[in-house]
């Protein structure tokens, strides 16, 4: 492998870890607040590409109006499915939450498939040639999917650590009863939470399918990544979670001219497992989460 | 018709025993895997690609319980140090790297072509009294491990086991090391998965990768959920009652008029998705179960 070859498998790397950033961090949002690992996270990107797969179809849309329908549709599901079922099961025993959750990811995904077919998707997008640079090459599209993924990184950022609703946030995250008893109130804060969780996942399905192509399996095979990335950064933690996507995604893209393509997702349960082991509490994580 | 109750009578043995060996792991020991289908594919694979050597069925399926065994030894020791949110999708992640590795490492597995013509138990038999045989046999080795179920339950070590699910810290307080229980327990509970496999490979004839994917393991977790976890009779009953579930849907197709077979499986996989929900929502100590 020349550097030329490293170069440009470092940038695919990024890219991808920019795209699994979001989901990862959606979870992290909802594991640092309701305590649970939602694994309807990568049923919920796979929900937002078919709604804008959808919007497109319908509208006849330029791809960025399709993408902000899709946010609104997939935040509705994700407070919905909080007001459903995750609110009822606060309090009960975690395995409660994550079946519960499983359940969810099953229905989504059925729902998708039924109606829209197992078949592949594109989105409509205008081919165009890689830029190349002496043999770095870069692709248009990816560097649009790396911008709008890191502008919507800042969003979020500038939610959590600038405003208010983040302020709360943190506070119910860090304690919830001495967030309860400085008067926060749980409710519209929780579905705020869950809708911003949904418009994530969404722009994250969204840039996904761009990147690759839509089906209904998309966000279940993100699953993995997106949780070993959340644990690599340290669970709760929206920073770790961001830097934990990019390390994951660049270590994989580099192992691929070593084992190809195909075990991408078990070198992510390898970092996973070792990572637990070794530092259990993750890069930028607190040691008090590990018993 | 009764070589379709005698076959479906087997499939539900099967999840019986996978629901008998997750009722080890969550139900008494809180142990919560999400693989289940890992070690399920494990015990299949062992076992069928022993026999095309020509190794005799008893030791495959000794073979497929000590390896599936063997493989839970280290996710075991791992469950030592997490929590069970963290065990749930590690095992859950190890179900799908076994699964891809078993894909992709086709000059032991074939890949995705699977693994077909593998020996029939009983095959000498003739074919309609081999399946019978088969699920008399499989009748004894789930009417044995449940009866060595309810009397672990039962004894020191059993009670040992609920206390590590109960509380840990206390049981730590009172100078007892449950990590080596946990390990162990961890590891029976696989290889029953495993000769679970060995069960599947030697009835179906022919196993490929697809057949070992995540769902399997969420169908004998709403089995084990629905029945009740903690209690033999739950796990029991609870994977006939999702046999019911699963075979009724393929029924219900005749009255939904319109719906193509791929349409179905689709709406199949929706239901489990609702009843998942529903269960946890309304129904958290299961049908047969005791109160928590």
């Amino acid at each position: 492998m020349t550097w030329i070859d490293f170069v440009n498998l470092l940038i695919n790397g990024l890219i991808e870890g920019l795209v699994v950033a979001l989901p990862a961090l959606a979870m992290t949002l909802v594991m640092g607040v309701n305590r649970f690992p939602n694994a309807a996270t990568g049923d919920m990107l796979t929900t937002g590409a078919y709604a804008a797969v959808a919007v497109q179809l319908l509208g006849g849309w330029p791809l960025w109006a399709a993408a902000l329908g899709s946010m609104v549709v997939t935040a509705l599901v994700s407070a919905g499915s909080y007001t459903l079922i995750f609110r009822k099961l606060a309090g009960r025993p975690m395995v409660s939450s994550m079946l519960a959750a499983i359940g969810l990811g099953f229905l989504l995904r059925s729902l998708i498939s039924f109606f829209a077919g197992h078949d592949q998707r594109t989105f409509d997008l205008p081919l165009v040639r890689a830029w190349n640079f002496g043999g770095i090459r870069i692709l248009p599209t990816d560097l649009a999917i790396a911008a709008v993924a890191a502008a919507c990184l800042v969003v979020v950022f500038v939610l959590i650590y600038r405003t208010s609703f983040g302020r709360q946030l943190r506070a119910v995250a860090d304690s919830a009863d001495l967030a309860r008893a400085s008067g926060i109130r749980a409710n519209g804060l929780m579905l705020s939470l869950w809708l911003l969780v949904g418009a994530l996942s969404s722009l994250g399905g969204v840039l996904l399918g761009m990147k690759a192509v839509v089906s209904p399996e998309m966000g279940w095979e993100s699953l993995i990544p997106a949780f070993a990335a959340m644990v690599l950064g340290g669970i709760g933690s929206p920073v770790g979670a961001v830097l934990g996507a990019l390390l994951l995604c660049v270590v994989q893209e580099l192992a691929v001219p070593l084992m190809g393509p195909s075990y991408k997702l078990v070198l992510s349960f390898v970092v996973l497992a070792l990572v637990l082991l070794v530092r259990p509490a993750g890069i930028m994580g607190r040691v008090q989460l590990v018993r | 018709m009764i070589a379709y109750l005698c076959a479906i009578g087997i499939i539900a043995l099967i999840y019986c025993l996978l629901a008998l060996g997750l009722n080890l792991q969550f139900g008494l020991t809180r142990l919560v895997n999400f693989g289940v289908v890992a070690f399920f594919a494990v015990g299949a694979y062992t076992s069928g690609l022993l026999a095309l050597q020509g190794v005799p069925l008893v030791l495959c399926f000794v073979a497929a319980a000590v390896l599936s065994g063997l493989l839970a030894l280290p996710i075991g020791l791992l469950s030592l140090r997490l929590r069970d949110d963290y065990l749930a999708i590690v095992t859950l992640g190890f179900s799908e790297a076994v699964r891809i590795s078993i894909q992709q490492e086709s000059w032991l597995t074939k890949g995705v072509q699977g693994l077909p013509g593998l020996p029939k138990l009983f095959a000498s038999w003739g074919s309609g009294v081999s399946d019978m045989a088969i699920f008399a046999t499989l009748l004894a080795v789930v009417a044995v491990v449940a009866w060595g179920t309810v009397r672990l339950a039962a004894s020191p070590f059993g009670r040992l086991l609920k206390a590590i699910g109960d509380d840990e810290p206390a049981l730590s307080a009172l100078g007892k090391d449950p990590a080596w229980f946990k390990v162990q327990v961890f590891m029976l509970g696989a290889a029953l998965a495993g000769v679970a496999g060995a069960f599947y490979a030697h009835f179906i004839t022919f196993i490929t990768p697809e057949q070992f994917i995540p769902l399997i393991t969420f169908y004998v977790w709403m089995g084990l959920v629905m029945g009740g976890s903690g209690t033999v009779r739950g796990a029991v009953f609870g994977s006939l009652l999702l046999m019911v579930f699963l075979e009724g849907s393929r029924f219900a197709k005749d009255w939904v008029p319109g719906v193509s077979e791929v349409g179905m499986a689709s709406l199949r996989l929706a239901a489990v998705g609702l009843a998942l929900i529903l269960v946890t929502l309304y129904k958290p100590n299961g049908l047969f179960g005791g109160k928590s």
